[in-house]
């Protein structure tokens, strides 16, 4: 493709080359580093004059850090006279502080769905999807939810939080019947993961035979590794969004479902001008 | 029509309220120059909880009304550059969206100072960290002894650059013995200007370091700067290197004469010391019995203190502007200035409309 160019943060090289590798394409040439009084210096490695670039930087790690990588890079190819500089972002930072819908961004804002590669693989990974339940761990994801249930033709059920009173603790309340049922709780992030696994001890007691977690991205701060070791999951899944290698090697119910395919697809339609929305509902091949 | 006028002027007289001092710093290093000032100041400090959270996200929760206020947010910048920097946008947006009236960035240390200017690809970052401050919600900015006084052009807003040249010179008068037998010395042509600007107010002479003794960071200029760059070096050995083709570089020297004197190196920042070590080693074989290192910005990063116990260097003096208590406990030489008197009295005049032509009395042009 002519005048593409698309540089990789140091946030998630391995999925930056992923999404490079589906488009043909070599990742282009960048220094990111720190000086010894930790500024953050970068330095473009090629002519991106009159290119359409493109900078795949994750919100996850050291999120500052990368934060500020991202808009040096991006100001650097500015300057440097690029005719256009996308920033591609799989997980949005301080996404639960502000809302990430369009009308808070002066700039056209493409929020891509995982939704169509979870569904592919459900079908593909769990034999019992059909007679399967999905489930939101809170009354907000109720509409991510019952979006997938009808896609896959099944029912589903929530749980919210009672609270009683002030200073006690919430309570649980599963809404729908789960009994003897192949349960696959959906949620869009798995921070500290304590909301899922409470969620997974329920809905086991309510008779689920098996729990599965699919959650899009998979930030696991502090204690979620060890929650998740002593929770009762069949699998947790989550995509590549956030790198998971270190992860995956102290927790092995962690899956991952890769998404490159759907980034490298947007970076190409974007690319060409061509309609973004086939990819909210149809996984790129 | 009389009336209601003397009514609106009587009503904003009465509106002009107090003013509030917040740190947006997460750790308690980071907010002890603030405590100082507000202690000066005779306020209290802002209520507001500032922390990462487990996902490494920074959160600001402001506790307390400011709408109408004027805000002085007080930031100084440890190791973790861009999270301090993340801390302050964050407050500043959190006191803007508030109605906070005027908001006042305290950043006594201005981080990425030291790229302020194009090299081949990069990014202008200093700009870029102005156009970001101004969009979170900042007003006006006190900072001191900017690398650059050229940055103040990159903001859309005041700029108070103050200095600390007069706490430091008050520290060689008052604990240098001997200092009338001391001569001021520039590490590199580049802080000559400064170097004379004490000299001149100690009533000193000057020497200044010229040449190349280290191998610096391999940092070509490739015409891209504008305007054309001349046969000089400029800005910090280690960040750029002269354009001339020729590779002799003269050997070290220094230009000027040290024997049997108390030489004191004048800096703004003093951060990789691999340079200031190197300028010791030769001024002590040039003569000198003493050497000192004073500088505003004391950074001392990566092991600067070991660096320093090792060498030729009887002492570093640096101000409290850049938080270094690690460093001073693994490196006996370094001391500390206190300048949160002038912080202070800068905030009590911007918030009392009072002129800050005072606080620059002593000051040099070139300093």
């Amino acid at each position: 493709m002519p005048n593409i160019k698309i540089f990789s943060g140091s946030s998630h090289p391995d999925l930056s080359q992923k999404i490079a590798d589906r488009l043909g394409l070599e990742l282009g040439k960048v220094v990111t580093k720190k000086f010894s009084n930790q500024e953050t210096c970068v330095e473009i490695g090629e002519s991106v004059r009159g290119e359409d670039v493109y900078i795949v930087q994750s919100g996850c790690g050291e999120i500052n850090d990368n934060l500020m990588e991202l808009l040096i890079m991006i100001n650097a190819c500015k300057i440097a006279s690029a005719s256009r500089v996308t920033a591609v972002i799989p997980c949005f930072p301080y996404a639960r502080q502000d809302k990430k819908d369009k009308g808070f961004f002066d700039i056209p804002v493409d929020n891509l769905y995982a939704e169509p590669a979870v569904l592919k693989w459900i079908k593909e990974n769990i034999p019992e999807w059909k007679n399967c339940i999905i489930v939101s761990p809170d009354a907000g994801g109720a509409k991510r939810v019952t979006s997938i249930a009808d896609r896959l033709n099944v029912d589903f059920a929530l749980i919210h939080k009672e609270r009683k009173k002030a200073n006690e603790v919430d309570r649980m309340v599963l809404v729908g019947d789960v009994t003897d049922r192949v349960a696959i709780l959906v949620d869009d992030m798995a921070d500290t993961c304590g909301t899922i696994c409470h969620a997974a001890d329920k809905l086991i007691s309510a008779g689920a035979t098996k729990v599965y977690a699919i959650l899009t991205h998979g930030i696991f701060s502090g204690p979620a590794i060890s929650r998740i070791n002593n929770a009762c999951f069949e699998a947790v899944v989550v995509t590549n969004t956030i790198p998971q290698e270190e992860k995956m090697k102290h927790c092995p119910k962690i899956q991952v479902i890769d998404i490159s395919m759907i980034l490298a697809e947007a970076i190409r339609r974007t690319h060409n001008g061509e309609s973004v929305s086939y990819l909210f509902s149809h996984v790129p091949l | 029509g009389f009336c209601r006028i003397l009514t609106v002027n009587f009503v904003m007289n009465v509106a002009k309220s107090g003013y509030r001092v917040f740190s947006a710093n997460s750790s308690a290093a980071c907010t002890e120059l603030a405590k100082k000032i507000t202690e000066r100041l005779g306020v209290e400090l802002g209520k507001s909880v500032v922390f990462q959270e487990s996902n490494s996200e920074t959160r600001v929760d402001v506790k307390e009304s400011v709408r109408g206020q004027t805000i002085f947010i007080i930031q100084t910048i440890p190791r973790d550059v861009n999270t301090a920097i993340m801390e302050l946008l964050v407050m500043a947006y959190a006191l803007k969206t508030s109605c906070a009236k005027n908001i006042i960035g305290v950043i006594p240390y201005f981080p990425y100072s030291k790229q302020c200017k194009m090299r081949k690809r990069g990014s202008i970052v200093c700009k870029l960290l102005a156009s970001m401050l101004a969009k979170a919600g900042l007003t006006h900015i006190i900072t001191m002894d900017l690398h650059q006084k050229e940055i103040q052009g990159f903001f859309s807003f005041p700029v108070d650059n103050l200095r600390a040249s007069p706490f430091l010179i008050q520290y060689i008068q008052e604990e240098i013995p001997d200092y009338r037998n001391a001569i001021i010395v520039a590490k590199s042509p580049a802080a000559a200007k400064r170097a004379q600007s004490y000299a001149e107010r100690l009533r000193l002479g000057l020497a200044v370091i010229h040449g190349e003794a280290q191998c610096s960071e391999s940092d070509m200029a490739d015409g891209r700067h504008s305007p054309p760059c001349v046969r000089n070096t400029t800005g910090h050995t280690g960040l750029e290197l002269p354009l001339m083709m020729a590779k002799e570089k003269p050997p070290i020297t220094v230009v000027g004469d040290v024997g049997g004197r108390i030489a004191i190196i004048v800096d703004d920042i003093v951060d990789d010391v691999g340079d200031f070590v190197a300028a010791a080693e030769i001024l002590k074989e040039r003569g000198a019995y003493k050497i000192y290192i004073m500088a505003t910005h004391g950074l001392l990063s990566a092991d600067a203190p070991r660096l320093i116990e090792e060498s030729a260097i009887d002492e570093v003096v640096v101000t409290n502007t850049v938080p270094h208590e690690v460093q001073k406990l693994q490196c006996p030489k370094i001391k500390t200035v206190d300048v949160s008197m002038i912080l202070a009295e800068a905030i009590r005049r911007i918030h009392n409309g009072e002129s800050m032509a005072y606080l620059f009395r002593n000051i040099t042009v070139d300093d």
